[in-house]
């Protein structure tokens, strides 16, 4: 078996009947999609076979034999978030993070399949099945709607993890 | 059989910290040679943005801008105490323990300050990095030439730790005395629910719920929304689905799969508006008081207010599921007492006994 994930072919040596969540997870080192419920309650190891949203916890390996998988890692970068991570960030819309793999994939499903600006009973309906502990799931529907009429700040603009070496001239220093 | 609307409103007051006290929570900062701030502390962020909030504490404290200070409390094994995220005491406690670090570092800047502008500390401050003379502030030395010359030129670590801790306040069993307060502070808030109740079917849709949270001081109000709403949404929950399973804590009854425990999602999400009251703690940092755990408490009354307020009827068990909403609507509908038809009426039964109209009778509910 062979999948494409973010765009990387690899050949697949689990047993068929593995779920494609533990495939990513453990053979292939792709730990975005989170082992919640594990039963396709909870969502948050939704990831995208084929550009559409699939619960990987209930997918066999085998049933998606050959398709492109998208997951989290594969949507934006730390320096270069996707405009649903970077209203995701903007909104605060993720509290302890956990459900967040999930919302942003079937999110960002959600707006590449409506191609504009989504509504709020599309963003309830097409994250449903998604499960929020933390945030009480309004800025989670703020995020998308923003980010699906493009009003997120510039996303290169966003602060990264790495602060830059201040200028400063030491007196005194031996340097 | 059709759909009622009421609407409902409670209000709670909710302690800060642990009751009794006793539970510390430790901070220790030091400053690079380049003046930037590392803080150590043991207060842990779950999502619900301690870390941020403490930034801005020790950043506004010391003066410094907010990305010149990097707070590490990742490793347990060497981090300092804290007691927990628990007890809604991590922007208070937690809190103060970098508060007071931070100012204990602040002096150290300010005395190093002195040396080398040859003024007083106490004519000196600090603002947006640079240590400034009081009054003329073109006689001034950047935050990172103080550390470097610590570092370099006196030979001195700038750093400053300390604790927040409120001793334990012993309560005497037999007169209820404590020598201290047992809290720290007590935050309010209030909740407005509106719910519609479908009374051929018991169920309760909450339809809008407004927050009103006294905060203290709102360090970072988007945070504190995120708890409000947070906490809404989870009370919501605890007003109408989620329940311990029957002869909690005995495990042998628990639901055995996530959906058998019934937890709000999109679907159960009304309209939700939050205001934030600021009635500063004395003792918070820069009078803060808390947003944790309160943030889920005023919403489950309020809601089985609202649904008296629709259809009538008391649902005194939380929480309020359909079966209970149907058998308080047939107990109303049909009042039985030990099996035989009794009908208790406040207002006729007063009306009907009392010479003066009921004035001095306590209304008791059935």
């Amino acid at each position: 078996m062979r999948l494409t994930v973010n765009g990387i072919e690899s050949e697949i040596s689990s047993p068929p009947l593995t779920p494609l969540l533990h495939v990513l997870r453990d053979e292939l080192d792709v730990t975005s999609p989170k082992a919640g419920c594990q039963q396709g309650g909870c969502g948050t190891c939704t990831v995208l076979v084929d550009g559409e949203p699939r619960r990987s916890c209930l997918t066999p390996v085998a049933a998606v034999d050959g398709a492109s998988i998208t997951t989290l890692e594969g949507v934006g970068e730390p320096e270069r978030l996707s405009p649903v991570q970077a209203a995701f960030y903007e909104k605060y819309a993720a509290q302890c993070g956990f459900c967040t793999p999930g919302m942003i994939m079937a999110a960002t499903a959600l707006i590449d399949r409506k191609g504009g600006p989504v509504e709020r009973d599309e963003v309830l309906e097409a994250l449903g099945g998604h499960y929020c502990r933390c945030t009480g799931y309004v800025k989670i529907v703020d995020a998308v709607m923003a980010a699906s009429r493009g009003e997120v700040g510039d996303v290169q603009d966003l602060p990264v993890s790495e602060a830059g070496e201040p200028s400063v001239e030491v007196h005194g220093s031996p340097a | 059989m059709a759909k009622h609307r009421g609407r409902g409103f409670a209000t709670i007051e909710y302690p800060t910290g642990m009751n009794q006290n006793g539970d510390p929570s430790q901070a220790w900062i030091k400053l690079k040679p380049d003046g930037r701030v590392d803080v150590f502390s043991g207060t842990v962020d779950i999502g619900q943005g301690s870390k941020t909030v403490h930034t801005q504490i020790v950043a506004d404290t010391l003066g410094v801008p907010y990305d010149w200070v990097t707070m590490d409390n990742t490793n347990t094994d060497s981090s300092a105490v804290c007691t927990g995220t628990f007890a809604s005491r991590g922007t208070f406690i937690g809190g103060n323990a970098v508060r007071l670090a931070a100012e204990r570092v602040r002096e150290r800047i300010l005395d190093i300050a002195s040396k080398e502008l040859e003024i007083d500390p106490s004519d000196l401050e600090i603002a947006d990095g640079e240590v400034l003379a009081k009054g003329s502030p073109q006689k001034k030395i950047g935050v990172a030439d103080v550390a470097g010359a610590a570092t370099y030129n006196y030979g001195e670590l700038i750093s400053g730790s300390s604790t927040a801790l409120k001793p334990f306040a012993d309560v005497d069993d037999a007169t209820g005395q404590v020598e201290i307060e047992p809290h720290s502070a007590i935050s309010y808030a209030a909740c407005v629910a509106d719910v519609e109740v479908d009374d051929e079917t018991g169920e309760v849709t909450v339809l809008k719920m407004v927050q009103v949270y006294d905060v203290g001081r709102a360090i970072n109000p988007l945070l504190v929304e995120g708890q409000i709403e947070g906490g809404a949404i989870m009370g919501l929950g605890l007003g109408l689905l989620e329940n311990s399973y029957p002869y909690y804590p005995s495990v042998d009854h628990r639901g055995g799969e996530f959906g058998a425990y019934l937890g709000p999602a999109f679907a159960d999400l009304p309209e939700l508006d939050n205001v934030i009251i600021e009635n500063p703690s004395a003792d918070g940092p820069f009078g803060a008081k808390a947003i944790g755990e309160m943030a889920n408490n005023a919403q489950p009354p309020a809601i089985a207010n609202a649904i008296h307020d629709a259809v009538g009827v008391w649902v005194t068990e939380m929480p309020a599921t359909p079966d209970r909403v149907l058998a308080a609507l047939k107990a109303k509908a049909e009042p039985r007492r030990d099996g035989k038809r009794v009908i208790f009426d406040e207002q006729l039964s007063v009306r009907t006994v009392s010479s003066n109209g009921g004035e001095g009778y306590w209304g008791v509910e059935p």
